[in-house]
């Protein structure tokens, strides 16, 4: 079962070590082929081991998207899936989803799951978007995001409580949760035929507007993706050089120049794309939108969280094994409150963002909240999460969000009649399907934790 | 890995009751964990019952007795909150309304008993909804998306084809669940998603209306007075013979059977409740002219609860069901086919949700896309009921009565708030406090914590 521990050699014990040793205890820590990978076709002999032991990763949901994305191209009427102004629409509309379904991930990787993840995102939205409105109570915009995430966090903490001190079941507890905010969101509202609405002219409210609806400027957009890929590249070059320097395991240098060259190009490419005029022959709109930074920086944040810290390596060992975890010292309960918290949170910013999406328009009708999980959970699952705990990074949300949102705008563009609103439905649930049936049967025999244990 | 056979496992609980078991080729007692000795067989008297049951319920296996003080409590605030709650016309309104939330409940179960969960099953009643309706549409018929013409099924046509549908349906989810071992949460996730969209291609876009008088009458007709009579009669003496003639065959035969008094309590038991459904039906509760009677649904109700009770408590496949549910590991060594069981239990789930699904279109007469996206809003309420009602989510532990009674909270819960005139917003808030609440009793019933650490 424990397919990694067998590789690990001596020198990577000498990382900075976490007070426990966990890598026994999770049984999923991979050790990533760039660490032990000396030369880069040892890293791709490496990468292809793992893939063909059954750890296919993020493959089959990229090229799922690569599918998409062409047969879409082909078949959609005058070849208009791939024009900018569509991805961009596409990635505002994804990106609910894909911030959802990092708050998801977060819950999975304990082995849990999070029903109420929809309606607490509703809550958020709908708390920020009363605290701005004017006359009062004219929140300042980020004291309105404060107080709403604050509030999110307090719904999570409380779930997280039921669930790690009280031991009531998750499925439970977040069903209940599910049911009572699905009510509160309208009594907040005001009633279930209130909308809120935004004023973009009002220079506080239009921040909340900009999330998705916003543009930065083209020029500012260039020199920000410039500071961004150069700090992060100095990173990636500056942390090989020092782990070669004090002598630890380090990827080869060619794969950091490989990555950092990646990362120069997808920025460039998105750029390209985000700076051309979509707006027509009467109004000009171009630049990077809001929603691309501010995404990126959940993605960031939640992927330094649970990859490099103490906090994520626990996530990770409960998700794996929490017996074994328990028995090396880890605080059960106090990790997974905290995920609950962490989740309900960022559950709540992407709230915020379904309003933004809807051109600054919040009623009870902008999401329905059993969907909304339903389809964070199914976007984690298509980016390679396991539902069983210990297995799935946060970018999975991100490329499983679009996967579900570009097939969705997709069937949209078809002019398929009566067809395309049925399309909608059920192509992301035959993607679904498909994605855990090839996982299921690509791992068979490699499956690790307590996906084995199921008989 | 060869599968051992089943002489380790016959370990009797008590010398007595494992003859209850004799004609099981495998004996399944220590292999499921759950089945306890039910106190009425081992207690000789009336109060030798009482106190096993007493004891049963501190050991932490409550039952049925949390939700029976929950509907208590639950109906009597609503009574005094609002005399007319209990008053002939509501009642009969209450277990209208509940129908459904016990039928996808008792659906809900038999996925539940496994350690699985089928979220599927609101989408399944969609589909079996709309499927109805469009194969009764006349010839001629222009809003039908599939048959142009108009299929023009009789009506019991329509309705063996819609239900063999969904067990089609449930055969598939259950075939993928239990051969491929994909985990039931996303095949069910990625049905319903499935099903809705064919919902709506069935639908095509248009309104169906359910123009069949008989389909009308499965939900909205009822017997005629004198009928209800002797229908509760015939049921009463039907069900008070095979009781006390079974304990008395049991005593005769020198077996463990509860005591007589005991037997006659629970016959008395059924007649008065009997009387006060059929009393409360037979009122005239039509605000112009006259409804009364019993309403069909009421032993369509009891007709699945009986069957689906008789299938888990009284046959193998329901042992079966109970010893996967407790230890999969254990019921395959006992040499149990894992994968038919479950795929079995996934399409008598889809056929409970199926017959909720016929009674849901005729509750609705008219089927929109609206109605669709409602009936998905019925799953997770259909999982509230069953474990309100005492159903445990990880498998082995539960019963089809739960379904029945979880749906009775719901239903009264949804129909008392509306009655008192609250926003339905804040009857999601209720029966999620509800939800909650037995979910603390039941762990804390259990002396807190699931086994493990999960």
């Amino acid at each position: 079962m424990t397919l990694t521990q067998g590789k690990l050699e001596p020198g990577t014990s000498g990382e900075p070590a976490p007070d426990v040793d966990l890598t026994a205890a999770a049984g999923v820590v991979e050790v990533p082929p760039e660490i032990l990978a000396q030369s880069l076709g040892e890293y791709f002999r490496g990468w292809w081991q793992k893939l063909k032991s059954g750890d296919s990763g993020m493959l089959p949901v990229l090229v799922a998207m690569v599918i998409v994305a062409v047969v879409f191209e082909l078949i959609t009427p005058e070849n208009a899936f791939l024009r900018p102004g569509n991805l961009v629409y596409i990635f505002g509309l994804s990106s609910v989803y894909m911030v959802l379904s990092m708050g998801e991930i977060v819950v999975l990787l304990l082995g849990e799951l999070d029903l109420s993840i929809g309606a607490v995102a509703l809550m958020g939205g709908v708390i920020a978007y009363k605290l701005v409105q004017q006359p009062s109570p004219n929140f300042p915009w980020w004291a309105a995001i404060a107080v709403s995430l604050l509030c999110c966090g307090l719904i999570g903490a409380i779930q997280g409580t039921l669930v790690a001190r009280v031991k009531i079941p998750a499925f439970v507890v977040t069903l209940g949760g599910f049911l009572f905010f699905t009510g509160m969101i309208v009594i907040i509202l005001g009633g279930a035929d209130t909308s809120l609405g935004l004023d973009p002219t009002v220079p506080n409210q239009a921040v909340l507007y900009n999330l998705v609806q916003g543009n930065l400027d083209v020029v500012v957009s260039w020199v920000g993706a410039g500071v961004v890929v150069v700090v992060l590249g100095a990173m990636t070059w500056l942390g090989a050089a020092a782990r070669r320097r004090s002598g630890l395991v380090a990827p080869p240098a060619s794969l950091a120049a490989i990555r950092i060259g990646l990362m120069a190009a997808a920025a460039v490419a998105v750029l390209a794309i985000c700076t051309v005029n979509r707006g027509g022959v009467f109004a000009t709109i171009e630049g990077l939108p809001w929603v691309i930074p501010v995404v990126l920086g959940i993605l960031g944040f939640w992927t330094v969280l649970l990859q490099r810290t103490r906090f994520g390596r626990y996530v990770y060992a409960i998700g794996g094994n929490p017996e074994a975890a328990r028995r090396a010292g880890v605080n059960l309960a106090g990790i997974r409150t905290w995920c609950f918290v962490l989740s309900a949170a960022t559950a709540g910013f992407a709230g915020i963002l379904l309003g933004s999406f809807y051109y600054g328009q919040y009623s009870s009708n902008v999401g329905d909240p059993g969907q909304l999980v339903l389809y964070s959970v199914a976007a984690a699952v298509i980016g390679g999460t396991s539902l069983f705990g210990g297995r799935g990074k946060p970018i999975h949300g991100v490329l499983g969000g679009l996967l579900i949102g570009g097939i969705a705008y997709g069937v949209s563009l078809m002019n398929l009649g009566t067809l395309s609103i049925p399309l909608e439905y059920i192509l992301p649930g035959a993607v679904l399907l498909l994605a855990v049936f090839v996982d299921v049967t690509s791992r068979r025999g490699a499956r690790t934790g307590k996906d084995a244990a199921r008989v | 890995m060869a599968r051992t056979d089943s002489d380790p496992l016959t370990v009797p609980v008590a010398a007595n009751s494992s003859s209850d078991l004799a004609e099981a080729n495998v004996d399944l007692t220590a292999a499921a964990g759950v089945e306890e000795v039910p106190p009425e067989l081992v207690a000789q008297s009336m109060g030798e019952y009482v106190r096993a049951y007493w004891r049963r319920v501190r050991g932490g296996d409550s039952g049925v007795l949390p939700v029976v003080v929950g509907i208590i409590l639950v109906y009597v605030a609503f009574q005094i909150a609002d005399s007319k709650f209990l008053g002939a016309q509501n009642v009969v309104n209450l277990l209208e309304q509940s129908s459904i939330y016990m039928l996808l409940a008792m659906a809900e179960i038999f996925a539940l008993l496994l350690g699985e969960i089928d979220l599927s099953t609101g989408l399944v009643m969609g589909l079996a909804a709309v499927t109805l309706a469009e194969l009764v549409q006349p010839a001629g018929a222009a809003n039908c998306a599939l048959c142009p013409h108009g299929l023009a099924f009789p009506w019991w046509v329509a309705i063996i084809v819609t239900l063999l549908i969904c067990m089609g349906i449930g055969a598939i989810q259950g075939t993928l669940v239990a051969r491929f071992r994909m985990p039931s949460f996303i095949v069910t996730l990625g049905g319903l998603l499935i099903l809705e969209g064919v919902s709506l291609i069935v639908l095509n876009g248009n309104p169906v209306r359910l123009g069949n008088l008989q389909l009308y009458d499965i939900f909205w007709g009822h017997f005629s007075t004198l009928v209800s009579w002797i229908l509760l009669a015939v049921l009463v003496v039907a069900t008070g013979a095979t009781w006390w003639f079974r304990d008395a065959g049991r005593r005769r035969r020198g077996l463990v059977a509860p005591p007589a008094s005991f037997t006659a309590v629970k016959i008395a038991a059924v007649i008065v409740a009997g009387v006060v459904v059929v009393l409360l039906c037979n009122e005239n509760r039509a605000h112009f002219g006259v409804i009364e009677g019993v309403p069909y649904l009421i032993p369509i109700v009891f007709a699945v609860l009986f069957a689906w009770t008789v299938l888990l408590q009284r046959t193998r496949f329901g042992r079966y069901v109970y010893a996967i549910g407790g230890n999969p590991e254990a019921a395959r060594r006992a040499g149990v086919s894992l994968a038919s069981v479950r795929t079995w239990c996934f399409v008598l789930a889809a056929l409970t949700a199926g017959i909720a699904g016929i009674l849901f279109a005729s509750w609705q007469v008219f089927l929109t896309t609206n109605i669709i996206k409602s009936a998905n809003s019925y799953v997770l309420l259909a999982v509230a009921a069953a474990v309100i009602g005492g159903t445990s989510l990880f498998g082995g532990r539960g019963k089809t009565i739960h379904g029945v009674l979880g749906g009775i909270v719901i239903g009264g819960i949804y129909n008392g708030l509306y009655l008192l005139g609250v926003q339905s917003e804040w009857v999601d808030v209720g029966i999620a406090l509800v939800l909650l609440a037995a979910g603390t009793i039941d762990v804390l019933s259990r002396g807190g914590g699931r086994p493990g650490t999960t």
